[in-house]
């Protein structure tokens, strides 16, 4: 399903790239607006200021063709509405897909091949102009176009003819699985049974995009607002971005946005360190400000959980993410289901979270899926490895694996420094396995290479760490690419890196994918996840926990377990 | 550096012609011995290497290895900062624990100096080996063996190190023992100064006397280089190796801390740098162990060179003094040097001339510093 190595990355990056591209909504109603959670949001929130958003990445591609987000992004959603969006509330609440645009999540027929969306009343553009079905379809359409990729791969996949299409540069005729019967109406015709379609409309693909005013690569320079804001000044490919309201926008027909500032500078191209530190003096304009890209690290998080008046100021969420070993059964002895369970038992959750940055930045995960109602998150621990590993049983695993005197092993991982696949994760493995009799030798790599390394099935290492971020939170973008097994890729990305081809298992994700009832999807996805996980083709680590510093005069602070990060669209500065 | 290598090369030439040999040896301990300060390095770099060896026997003293993870000393909900004041020193961990592991920064610290020295004596003895064969052959070769080593020699020069080594360390594969490689790559880079060195030094020795006797007297051009010119090279080698140490364990450390050094869970004091650096405020102790150990390793060498090259070349460092304690020497270089410039004149060529304008600043200084009476 995934073929572009970029896809790869990107997935890869999901917890960096939300910050920059996903994030922020949040919402609910007004009266309980301001979060216990938050230090200095007693004070109601009132319209006015400027947010400074202070970010190491710079927003590159601000075309909603070529953003790929979850749910929308975070700064990108200020400007762009979509049919659908992330329901801007704390935690599970706001993992939910609610209507932006459209007046529902869409009306399935068909077996959930067909979804039919009507556009709500008075949606204008920043010009005044109207936003019709055509302009959505015109948006959709030119993501297909070559000089415009960069978006998630589900709408080429997913709608009839869009394998082949070529956008609307070359393709003057259009998409015609796409239909617009009305200036109100959408309907999307897909090639087989899709019912989390309402999560994919979130993605900014689905924003409006007039023709007469789309100039093609230029366009994300002033992309046409239908948001609460609009771009006024971008700087340096998106190193500095000032985004002013948009009068033409209604905030009776945005029930997600609340728009509190006047005006959002974004400042990016900051060291991560800079950053947190500006946060923490929240000096001057800096203390109007947050960041959407930025987490704490684990030193930092110690110096700021030291001091009272910084530790208020620091908003913690949850993002649907797995931490994990990978096996390929295709290497020896990994072939052997014992040697894959003895690890299991093996591996020291403690000493690995103390290594991703301690208890308050990551949680012990034992299942594959997230930790979230959303995910359909399933309890199940099929080898209780316990806190700190069950060396014995471990052990007796690998003597009746035929290994009594011992395994050596080789764990890859990236030498990158992030704390999630970096060499100190691997060494507390390390360490763990020792006690169990498994000597582990480890081969760090370039992180480039390594990412190229374990997503090509010819290279793919045996025993290596491994991550996993989901599009949206459901099960279904967290399971299938990883354990279907036709989405095997033999030249190209593979992302199932275990091999899983099992009939029982694709038959069921093509099951679910009928559902359009998404809890009950979510209990079904679960249950296949504590299915799967008997094979044991991976042993899941963490889930991370964000934790993020905001400055002094943020008030209402939303933190949704669908971006696990501070929205912007609901944060006050007056 | 360089110029202080080429200031110490051409004056060294005039000077050491004169005392090799084994009354050389005893010489250069009485001046070597005169210098406090190259004392007092000479005794920490022994402790050093002392410590280095005996790692395994320091930590067992201690009742820790490097590797082992104390999770119950480190507070996990505060990013995992050590528990306990100045980062977790006790009777049991000397100084304190890592902060995200608990492993005991003592033991890693001592296991650390065995990868930091041994790399770096490594890398020297390599950089000296070529340096000495490459600079050798050159002077003695034929012209046109001569214009290839020299020209070859100058674009090993060129090369910057680091980026090189960068470059050679990620393309070589992880199973090759990583002490090793690296200081085979820190080597193979950076033997170009001591092969310049080394064939001027050669070429000098070339025109003496003694030498042109033995080969007036038949000897192969081997057996000269080997009886008649390798002594006289002693000097400036050894000088100039006492330069490189230092100046190897930074780059190992560099190397280290930019994480193509060597592996985890080897301690080394680049790599624990690396680590450390994020922890500077949380656990200041974590920095300042690795960052206090270079420091103090790399001031000792430096110091200690200095002492070894004033001992081996009195004249040379009286005219770049870097103010080291020489006393006695100081005044007996001044006054040999004031007569060489009398005598000699134009003798010296353009590179000694800059030289003695860097000694000329040098020397205010340490004419206050030998205000004390003389040794006896």
């Amino acid at each position: 399903m995934r073929q572009s190595s970029v896809t790869a990355r990107r997935l890869a990056a999901v917890s960096v790239s939300l910050a920059v591209a996903a994030g922020a909504v949040a919402c609910g109603p007004e009266d309980n607006d301001a979060k216990a959670t938050s230090g200095g949001a007693d004070a109601k929130p009132a319209k006015g200021g400027t947010l400074t958003v202070l970010n190491s990445n710079p927003q590159q591609d601000f075309d909603p063709a070529r953003l790929y987000t979850s749910g929308g992004g975070n700064v990108p959603s200020l400007v762009f509405r979509t049919l659908t969006t992330r329901n801007r509330e704390d935690g599970a609440e706001g993992a939910k897909v609610v209507p932006d645009l459209a007046t529902d999540t869409g009306r399935p027929s068909k077996n959930a091949t067909v979804w039919t969306y009507t556009l709500k009343k008075g949606l204008n553009y920043e010009d005044g102009s109207a936003i019709t079905s055509a302009d959505i379809k015109y948006g959709i359409e030119r993501s297909f176009a070559a000089e415009l990729s960069g978006g998630a791969p589900y709408l080429r996949d997913w709608l009839i003819g869009g394998a082949d299409y070529q956008g609307p540069y070359k393709d003057k005729k259009g998409l015609d699985s796409i239909e617009t019967p009305d200036e109100q109406t959408i309907v999307f015709r897909l090639n087989k049974p899709e019912g989390e379609f309402p999560y994919l409309a979130t993605q900014t693909q689905f924003a409006p995009v007039p023709k007469a005013k789309d100039t093609g690569t230029k366009y994300e320079e002033h992309p046409v607002s239908s948001g609460p804001y609009k771009v006024v000044k971008n700087e340096n490919d998106g190193e500095r971005l000032t985004l002013e309201r948009n009068t033409h926008w209604s905030a009776s027909t945005d029930a997600e946005r609340k728009a509190y500032p006047d005006t959002i500078d974004v400042r990016s191209g900051l060291d991560s360190s800079v950053i947190n530190q500006r946060l923490s003096s929240s000096q001057g304009a800096d203390a109007a400000a947050v960041t959407t890209d930025t987490n704490l690290g684990p030193a930092e998080l110690a110096k700021v959980s030291g001091d009272k008046e910084l530790a208020a100021r620091v908003g913690t969420g949850h993002f649907g993410y797995t931490n994990y070993i990978a096996f390929n059964p295709k290497v020896k002895p990994f072939d052997d289901p014992k040697v894959r369970q003895a690890i299991s038992y093996a591996i020291d959750r403690s000493s690995v979270i103390n290594a991703a940055g301690g208890s308050s930045l990551a949680e012990a995960a034992t299942t594959y899926l997230p930790n979230q109602k959303s995910f359909g998150y399933t309890a199940y621990d099929h080898f209780p490895a316990g806190k700190s590993g069950n060396a014995a049983k471990a052990e007796e695993l690998l003597k009746e694996a035929g290994h009594a005197k011992g395994l050596t092993v080789t764990l890859t991982h990236s030498n990158a420094k992030d704390f999630e696949t970096s060499p100190e994760i691997a060494t507390a493995i390390q360490d763990a396995l020792k006690k169990a009799g498994i000597t582990v030798k480890l081969q760090g790599l370039e992180d480039n290479d390594y990412s190229d390394k374990i997503h090509s099935a010819k290279t793919e290492p045996g025993f290596f760490l491994a991550h996993w971020g989901a599009d949206w939170p459901s099960g279904g973008p967290f399971l299938a690419p990883i354990f279907d097994g036709r989405q095997i890729v033999k030249d190209g990305a593979n992302f199932n890196t275990g091999f899983l081809d099992d009939k029982s298992v694709n038959a069921e994700i093509d099951a679910i994918n009928k559902l359009t009832d998404l809890d009950e999807a979510a209990t079904r996805w679960g249950a296949l996840d504590k299915k799967i996980g008997e094979q044991a083709l991976t042993v899941p680590l963490f889930h991370p926990v964000y934790k993020r510093l905001y400055g002094k005069d943020i008030k209402n602070i939303v933190i949704s377990d669908w971006t696990g990060v501070l929205d912007i669209s609901q944060v006050s500065v007056k | 550096m360089s110029d202080v290598l080429v200031a110490s090369q051409a004056p060294g030439g005039t000077d050491l012609s004169v005392v090799p040999g084994a009354s050389g040896a005893r010489q250069f301990w009485r001046r070597l011995r005169a210098q406090r300060a190259a004392l007092a390095a000479a005794a920490v770099v022994a402790l050093l290497v002392l410590v280095a060896l005996a790692a395994p026997l320091l930590t067992a003293i201690e009742g820790q290895d490097p590797t082992t993870y104390h999770p119950d000393l480190i507070d996990s909900a505060r990013g995992g900062v050590p528990v306990g004041s100045f980062g977790g020193m006790s009777g049991d961990h000397w100084l304190g624990v890592e902060p995200q592991t608990g492993r005991d920064l003592f033991a890693r610290l001592v296991y650390g100096a065995r990868v930091s020295l041994g790399v770096a004596l490594a890398a020297t003895v390599v950089q000296i080996v070529i340096g000495v064969v490459v600079g050798v052959a050159a002077a003695l070769g034929t012209r046109w063996v001569d214009q290839l080593l020299s020209r070859f020699t100058d674009i090993i020069v060129a090369l910057p190190l680091m980026i090189m080594s960068l470059a050679l360390l990620a393309i070589v594969p992880s199973g090759f023992p990583r002490p090793v490689l690296v200081a085979g790559v820190i080597g193979l880079i950076a033997w170009g100064n001591i092969a310049k060195i080394v064939r001027a030094q050669t070429l000098t020795l070339k025109g003496l006397d003694y030498v042109s006797a033995a080969r007036l007297s038949g000897w192969g051009t081997w057996r000269i280089a080997r009886r008649e010119l390798l002594p006289g090279l002693a000097a400036p080698v050894i000088t100039y190796a006492a330069i490189l140490i230092p100046q190897n364990i930074t780059v190992e450390a560099a190397l280290s801390f930019l994480g193509v050094g060597v592996k985890p869970p080897t301690p080394s004091w680049g790599q624990m740098l690396t680590a450390a650096d994020v922890w500077y405020q949380a656990a200041p102790q974590y920095l300042l162990l690795p960052a206090g150990a270079l420091f103090l390793t790399v001031l000792a060498l430096t110091v200690l060179g200095d002492g070894v090259r004033t001992a081996l070349d009195p004249r040379a460092a009286s005219r770049l003094r870097v103010g080291t304690g020489r006393r006695r020497e100081t005044k007996v270089g001044q006054s040999l040097a004031a007569a060489t410039e009398g005598v000699g004149g134009s003798g010296g060529p353009g590179g000694p001339g800059g030289s003695a304008g860097s000694g000329g600043s040098g020397g205010s200084g340490v004419s206050g510093g030998s205000g004390r009476g003389g040794v006896s």
